[in-house]
């Protein structure tokens, strides 16, 4: 039971010659709530396009709830939840509609949650579809998601639309769901506050590639803003491993590393005979840090 | 179970130091200053994340932590609490670094104010004076 709800290994997918994704691991631990960082065109939605089946890689492995994307059966398909980054399907349909039009296709349906969250999220019934806003209709794609109370739940850019009330409103549906039952839950976002409230793993694409996966706690303990003040001119080249980015002037540096440790810090004290101040960064900076 | 929530903690999510550890250094202030006594018990983990709107793994992983450091102890069908012999036996040293991080901003704080040491070390004498102490 401890395999991990998503593996992806040596994924590789190209749009003609542009390759998006480069040999890429990843592995999404049953229970997580699993954050997707990377900038704008990193390749985070045809990552989940990718899990989802909904593109093929040309390359690699992809297994979801022990499952092949290329051909979910039904049943895997019954235990997953997506929303996509924007999606108004049938706009002609009223909310209620759309609600019972989805709920038809699931053998197992909550409508007492979704009744709940669509009073919650203000959503009026009678509405068509078409002529939600976008926040609203991203709304109400989340809210049709979770009907068939999937253990796996997937969502590009869950909060793009969404006003700063919604969102914690958002995240708040997220975290009861994960504190009610045994839910993974695995989201893109750019939105560094937000993964950072919610999330206790993180995975940073890059390059086509994960720059990093492992808990949110570990990222923060390892990459840190290292001030040093020295009583004499520092040397060029600061002897240390991993540096981000180096602000270097005679008697003082500013450098970001990762892969740091506290000995690290006395081991610099010493050889550098300076004083080392460590800082501690949070995910937007670290962000910032590792694309620069 | 019952007053397990006369206090809260603060935690700041965009701060770089992660929020587990924000916990863990709030429970143990919160013991070294008397405010949680041995015996008393925390709240629930579900409490603390649906009160800060984190993940419930972050509350649990900063109480399994405190419960190895011998801060907390598990009590079946109960929760967590405060262990009987640790404070009395916890050395000057630990206690002293539980409340460093706190005299460390009033000593910046009250510089950018320009306040002399004299006179903050007045204010504290006069606020511990002032609160009551068990």
């Amino acid at each position: 039971m401890n395999d991990p709800v998503i593996q992806a290994q040596r994924v590789t997918k190209r749009y003609k010659a542009k390759t998006i994704l480069n040999d890429l691991f990843l592995a999404v631990p049953r229970g997580s709530v699993f954050g997707l960082l990377g900038k704008n065109g990193a390749g985070k939605t045809t990552l989940i396009k990718c899990v989802l089946g909904l593109v093929y890689p040309q390359d690699g492995l992809i297994s979801v709830l022990g499952d092949n994307p290329r051909n979910f059966l039904e049943r895997t398909k019954e235990r997953i939840g997506y929303v996509p980054q924007s999606d108004r399907p049938y706009p002609w349909l009223t909310v209620r509609q759309l609600v019972t039009y989805t709920a038809s296709f699931y053998p197992l349906w909550n409508m007492a949650l979704v009744d709940r969250l669509l009073k919650e999220w203000e959503l009026e019934e009678e509405d068509k579809v078409g002529l939600l806003s976008e926040g609203q209709a991203q709304k109400l794609s989340i809210i049709l998601a979770l009907g068939h109370e999937p253990e796996l739940l997937i969502f590009d850019e869950p909060v793009a639309s969404l006003d700063p009330a919604a969102r914690r409103k958002f995240l708040k549906t997220i975290l009861d769901i994960v504190a009610d039952r045994e839910c993974t839950i695995f989201f893109s976002t750019h939105i560094t506050s937000d993964l950072e409230r919610v999330a206790d793993r993180v995975a940073l694409l890059k390059n086509g590639t994960i720059d990093f996966c492992g808990e949110l706690d570990v990222l923060k303990d390892e990459v840190k803003r290292l001030r040093i003040v020295s009583p004499v001119p520092l040397p060029r080249d600061i002897p240390v491993n991993g540096v981000l980015r180096c602000e270097l002037s005679q008697y003082e540096a500013v450098l970001s590393v990762r892969g740091f440790h506290a000995g690290i810090k006395s081991q610099m004290e010493q050889r550098l005979n300076a004083r080392i101040e460590v800082e501690d960064l949070n995910l937007e900076e670290i962000f910032l840090e590792l694309h620069a | 179970m019952t007053e397990e929530s006369n206090f809260y903690f603060h935690i700041a999510t965009t701060s770089g130091v992660p929020i587990y550890r924000q916990i863990i250094d709030q429970v143990k202030t919160l013991a070294a200053f008397g405010r949680v006594s041995p015996g008393d018990f925390l709240p629930s983990v579900r409490q603390v994340a649906q009160e800060l709107e984190i993940n419930p793994m972050t509350v649990s992983k900063a109480y399994s932590w405190l419960e190895k450091e011998g801060v907390l102890e598990s009590v079946r069908g109960q929760g967590m609490r405060v262990k009987e012999d640790r404070i009395s036996k916890k050395d000057m040293k630990e206690r002293k670094d539980a409340l460093l991080p706190l005299l460390k901003q009033v000593v910046i704080q009250a510089s950018q104010l320009s306040l002399e040491p004299e006179t903050v070390m007045a204010l504290l004498e006069r606020l511990w004076k002032e609160t009551p102490h068990e």
